[in-house]
């Protein structure tokens, strides 16, 4: 072969042109040089890891295809040639299908799944349930491996020992993880816990992705029971945390967010006390003053006075008797004795009565005689008959015989004239 | 809510949250004062015995820890 004839640069390059674009690769790295400058046919940028770095350039149409906005510092995932630039003498690689990769992905993957779920409403903090101020049975779903399972129960036990713990120690990490977590949560929600604490520890962005995953999300939505979210460490947030009821930063927190300290309680049980024995002292002295009040009336602080009247009248009555007995026999006796001497003194007195009365009648009896009366000047013109009293002028005539009677004897007259009138 | 009394738990029986409700809600009875004073002290004395039992649950809580799944780790230095 010709192998020792000589070519130009022109040739040389265009060789290894040819032998490089024979080679397709799918490559990840981190961006650490870009450019994009508007008026250029290309995006040119450096894609590089610890000991390597590879120029790279992606026609406009396809980057812009591709949706991804390089920066530096991210981790994508190219797929293209290497090509060789003549005119600098240099190697490239071409990208023609770009997208992010590893963690730079993931976060992607993560941001489309909460933009789905906030469209539903399912991270609305509306929808968020509040926690049972004393929960009896606390739901634990983590791995039983590690720190943050034992930093939960040291926590609950510290604050709250009152509640019992139920522990569902699953898988958080892998393929098997969102299966085992939604397990988890079913087993301790069925063991009755008033609230469930859905904890991992600190890991990397990938460590934690079950708790970016969408079904997970929608279960812990769904949840019978409350759950409190304690992923990783302070800055790390996860789906899991947006859905949560209540987010807290750690493990640790999340038990503390779920429970009250037992310091406070046994100070609110304190008050509790007092404010039980206020209520009744305060009951207790108000019934006290209306009984006080009552007490000041006549009829309670004399009681006499309400049967006063009746019971004097009935002393009376009783005194009356008392004296009513012994005082009317005597009495009766004296009366008896009284018309004893009497009747005594009357008996010569009714044999002379009627002597005396006989005299008295007799002497009316002759005051009321017509011939007393004429005893004191009167005279009685009698008819000729010598019965028949004349009363009037009529009964007799001029020349008529009549007799007048006076005291001691009679008189023979006659009518001379008759004058009428008095 | 208050119960008859025959029908009322006794409070060591009772849940810590259960009797603690109970206990403010008999406080909030008697601080209405609307209650006769045989009533008044029927719940007081209920609300004493509640009291006690909850202090003495929480003076004596001791943690229970039920597994449903998994085999818990005994606590080691390194972290998950």
């Amino acid at each position: 072969m010709d192998r020792e004839r000589a070519v130009s640069v022109s040739e040389a390059m265009a060789a290894a042109k040819r032998a490089l674009e024979k080679i397709t690769l799918t490559v990840v790295g981190e961006v650490s040089e870009f450019s994009d400058k508007p008026g250029y046919r290309a995006a040119y940028f450096t894609v590089a890891d610890r000991d390597a770095s590879m120029s790279c350039l992606m026609w406009r149409d396809a980057y812009l295809a591709s949706g991804v906005t390089l920066r530096c510092g991210m981790l994508v995932e190219m797929t293209g040639q290497f090509s060789a630039y003549a005119p600098k003498g240099r190697m490239q690689f071409v990208v023609r299908r770009l997208a992010l990769a590893g963690e730079g992905k993931l976060r992607l993957q993560v941001a489309e799944t909460a933009r789905r779920l906030e469209a539903e409403g399912l991270l609305r903090d509306d929808r968020k349930r509040s926690l049972p101020e004393y929960p009896m049975r606390i739901g634990v779903v983590t791995s039983p491996r590690g720190k943050a399972v034992h930093d939960v129960i040291r926590t609950l036990a510290r604050r709250y020992p009152v509640a019992e713990v139920l522990v569902a120690g699953v898988t958080v990490e892998g393929t098997d993880a969102v299966p085992a977590i939604l397990e988890g949560l079913t087993a301790v929600a069925q063991a009755r816990a008033d609230v469930v604490l859905l904890v991992r520890g600190g890991g990397s962005y990938e460590d934690l992705m079950p708790f970016n995953d969408e079904r997970l999300a929608r279960a812990i939505a769904a949840s019978p029971v409350p759950v409190v979210s304690g992923i990783g460490h302070e800055p790390d947030t996860t789906i899991t945390d947006f859905v949560a009821d209540v987010r807290a930063s750690t493990p640790t927190a999340a038990a503390e967010a779920s429970t009250p300290a037992v310091s406070e309680l046994a100070g609110r049980l304190e008050k509790l006390s007092r404010l039980l024995g206020r209520a009744l002292e305060h009951r207790v002295r108000n019934a006290e003053h209306r009984v006080r009040l009552l007490s000041t009336r006549p009829l309670f602080c004399e009681p006499d006075t309400l049967l006063g009247q009746a019971g004097q009248a009935v002393d009376n009555a009783a005194r009356a008797l008392g004296r009513a007995i012994p005082v009317g026999l005597a009495r009766d006796a004296a009366r008896l004795s009284y018309a004893e001497e009497g009747l005594m003194r009357a008996g010569p007195r009714i044999v002379e009565r009627p002597a005396d009365a006989i005299a008295r009648l007799a002497g009316r009896l002759n005051d009321l005689s017509p011939l007393a009366i004429l005893g004191r000047g009167y005279a009685v013109c009698f008819a000729a008959d010598g019965s028949t009293v004349v009363r009037s002028v009529s009964e007799v005539s001029v020349g008529e015989v009549v007799e007048v009677r006076v005291h001691d004897g009679r008189l023979g007259c006659i009518v001379e004239r008759i004058e009428e009138g008095r | 809510m208050i119960m008859e009394a025959a029908s009322r738990p006794s409070p060591e029986e009772m849940a810590f949250g259960e009797a603690l409700s109970e206990l403010e809600a008999i406080v909030a009875s008697l601080e209405g004062g609307q209650l006769e004073l045989e009533e008044s002290l029927a719940r007081y004395e209920r609300g004493v015995a509640l009291l006690r039992a909850l202090q003495a649950k929480l003076a004596d809580a001791q943690q229970k820890v039920t597994t449903l799944i998994g085999e818990l780790e005994t606590e080691s230095a390194d972290d998950a």
